[in-house]
């Protein structure tokens, strides 16, 4: 038969298969190595949260401004208010949004890059390139993502009847998260306007605030509300032990800020 | 004259599995149609029956690769009729995941997307590459298989016998399914080893034991469906003295196995480390306790090991397949096991609060119909590859073994 063969014997062949697990294993090595430096934050910006708990009295506007600015459904908080425990008789809550992690485990899990970070360190969510496997809502240590189980169909009642929502509705079988109302952001940059301080270029969550519990700037610029107030007070972020670098931060009730 | 068809028990078998896919088909539809609401998976428990499904049929696939790595590399050839049948059970197996991810994923319409857009740093990218290729091997692995076929030899002569040439590539597509296999079968563990989120499965371990009883529960589906066809079909026949061989193998293959479940266990009951110690209690005296005690280890892993090992036990027949069984169930428990009990324990965030919050699953009916209509077609497929393509034949020396190519690679150990 073919005469070529006769060349390859089984050493050969054995020693082809460990050559290639070897070389298989160093590149997975590579990736890891990679994959563990920091990204996103290269931008001129770097865009994060201060929530203030001693503020916060729960009442749950801003997750009602998020749905109607992103037009999210009735079952689905972007933005989720939960009871934290009574601190010297008062009620304390933690509102979460996305952490928008600095080394996101969701960026790293999605097999079809559907997560990305921006410059500006924003974990962003291609809602036209997810499959909705749901690799990253397993993987999110902060409950963050949540999956169009059926279709949005029909009027947002989170939407008043005066305006509309500035995004798309996500289709079903994708999933979906905060993206600190990145359009508002873009959208103000582009005319001039500064995210953090004028509220049509700041996350609707922020602006809305009766308490002014939650304040938006840019880390990049030492006078901006989030850096000083990160320089001047106690703060702290969710589950800090697992390394993913949460660029929301929250003041604890006692801080009176 | 109209024939009339004769209630034959092969024809009762073939209607009532193609029952169970129409069954299963309608449930499939079903979801596309309705999306993934109907299914019982949460937002806190995102992956259920199908992910086990997946995981399950792929990992009774291992056959395919640990036998031709035997048969083609180590130089075993009197394997060779049996890791005949361990690839297209392989073949059938790949083919059952593909069919449940595609129900699995929110947009089976865009199944095509990790093959487009590479995300090198996840786990299941990988996994998806690895297993889009290994099933282009086993493909053309099938080749030769698929030209045994009568109809097509007499109709289509010069394309069967094209086919059944790709026999001689055989030693080189082992070497390259060993490297796919080895590469995400144990990725298929580290999919839930590397989430930080949950402490259960965050531990190198998984991985590792999920390639190991990969290879346990691939070689004994594999001898075991060679054992039953051949008590219920004159046309699969048998080399017991293989089949025993192998099933030694396989009980060497469970110690191991068992023996990294006694460090992997233990190592986790020495340190407390929030969610990971209330995950293994869900498993050893939750309600995971009956799968985790009895299914897994007991069952699945001690009496196989006693039972394989021992020459007696292992020579009767009935002993040596209900072990087999055991295994395979054992290995598809552990895949539940492992990965409900990671999302049923859910670390809280919130500081101060309790650590830990528990979930639910149990599947319902439209994911156990259409689970259900996927294991129907891989048993009809093979089944039928029994009948019509002899893939269980141990008797009949086959036709590529007595060609000097294949003689030289596979040539025996020095002796």
């Amino acid at each position: 038969m073919a005469e070529s063969e006769k060349t390859i014997n089984r050493r050969g062949f054995i020693k082809l298969a460990v050559a290639g697990a070897a070389g298989a294993a160093v590149l997975r090595a590579m990736r890891y190595a990679r994959a563990s430096s920091g990204e996103g934050e290269a931008g001129e910006h770097q865009w994060a949260m201060v929530i203030d708990q001693g503020k916060c009295t729960g009442c749950g506007y801003c997750t009602l401004a998020c749905r109607a600015h992103n037009d999210v459904s009735p079952d689905i908080s972007w933005n989720q208010v939960v009871p934290s425990g009574e601190i010297a008789g008062k009620m304390t809550y933690i509102a979460r949004p996305c952490m928008q992690c600095q080394h996101a485990p969701c960026v790293d899990v999605c097999p079809v890059k559907a997560s990305e970070y921006r410059p500006d360190g924003i974990v962003m969510v291609d809602y036209d390139k997810c499959i909705g496997c749901r690799y990253c809502e397993v993987a999110c240590p902060y409950g963050a993502r949540s999956f169009n189980w059926e279709s949005f169909t029909g009027p947002n009642p989170a939407v008043p009847e005066w305006g509309q929502p500035e995004i798309e509705r996500r289709p079903r079988g994708v999933v979906e998260k905060c993206s600190f109302c990145y359009h508002r952001i873009d959208r103000g940059l582009a005319n001039g306007r500064l995210p953090g301080v004028d509220r049509d270029a700041t996350p609707a969550c922020v602006g809305v605030c009766p308490t002014g519990a939650r304040l938006f700037g840019d880390l990049n610029d030492p006078e901006s509300n989030v850096s000083q107030i990160l320089r001047e007070h106690n703060s702290f972020r969710l589950r800090e032990d697992l390394g993913t670098g949460p660029r929301v931060n929250f003041l604890p009730p006692d801080s009176e800020a | 004259m109209e024939k009339r068809i004769k209630l034959t028990p092969w024809f009762l078998w073939v209607l009532t599995l193609a029952g169970l896919i129409g069954l299963g088909v309608a449930a499939g539809l079903t979801v596309f149609w309705k999306g993934l609401a109907i299914t019982n998976l949460t937002d806190m428990v995102p992956w259920g029956l199908w992910i086990t499904l997946d995981l399950s049929s792929i990992a009774v696939s291992a056959g395919a690769f640990s036998l031709c790595a035997l048969v083609y590399l180590l130089g075993l050839k009197r394997f060779q009729p049996i890791a005949r049948t361990a690839t297209f059970i392989g073949l059938i197996g790949y083919s059952m995941a593909l069919f449940a991810l595609l129900m699995d994923i929110g947009r089976p319409d865009r199944f095509w997307h990790a093959l487009v857009y590479w995300n090198k740093h996840s786990l299941l990218w990988e996994v998806t590459m690895c297993v889009t290729l290994y099933l282009t091997v086993l493909l053309l692995e099938s080749l030769p298989i698929f030209a045994r076929f009568e109809w097509l030899q007499k109709r289509w002569p010069k394309l069967a016998a094209k086919m059944k040439s790709v026999h001689h590539y055989a030693p080189y597509l082992a070497v390259v399914g060993l490297g796919l296999s080895m590469l995400h079968q144990s990725s298929l563990g580290a999919v839930y080893g590397v989430l930080k989120a949950r402490p259960l499965w965050y531990r190198p371990d998984v991985s590792v034991l999920f390639i190991i009883s990969a290879i346990a529960g691939g070689m004994a589906l594999t001898v075991l469906a060679s054992m039953v066809s051949s008590r219920v079909t004159r046309r699969a026949n048998v080399d017991d003295s293989l089949l025993e061989r192998v099933s030694v193998f396989i009980g060497w293959i469970l110690v191991a196995y068992l023996y990294f479940r006694f460090w992997d266990a233990l190592a986790m009951t020495y340190t407390y480390e929030p969610g990971r110690t209330e995950g293994l209690q869900l498993l050893t005296s939750g309600p995971f306790a009956f799968n985790f005690w009895i299914s897994e280890i007991l069952l699945g892993l001690v009496l196989p090991i006693f039972l394989l090992l021992n020459r007696r036990t292992r020579s009767n027949p009935f002993w040596r397949m209900l072990a087999l069984t055991l295994v395979v169930i054992g290995v598809v428990v552990y895949r539940w096991d492992t990965n409900l009990s990671g999302q049923m324990v859910v670390l809280s965030y919130i500081p101060g609060s309790p650590l830990v919050a528990y979930t639910s699953y149990s599947p319902s009916l439209i994911e156990l119909a259409s689970t259900l209509g996927v294991v129907a077609y891989g048993i009809l497929a093979f089944s039928l590859g029994v009948r019509y393509l002899n893939v269980v034949d141990h008797g009949r020396e086959t036709e590529e073994l007595r060609q000097p190519a294949a003689e030289l690679v596979t040539a025996p150990a020095s002796d």
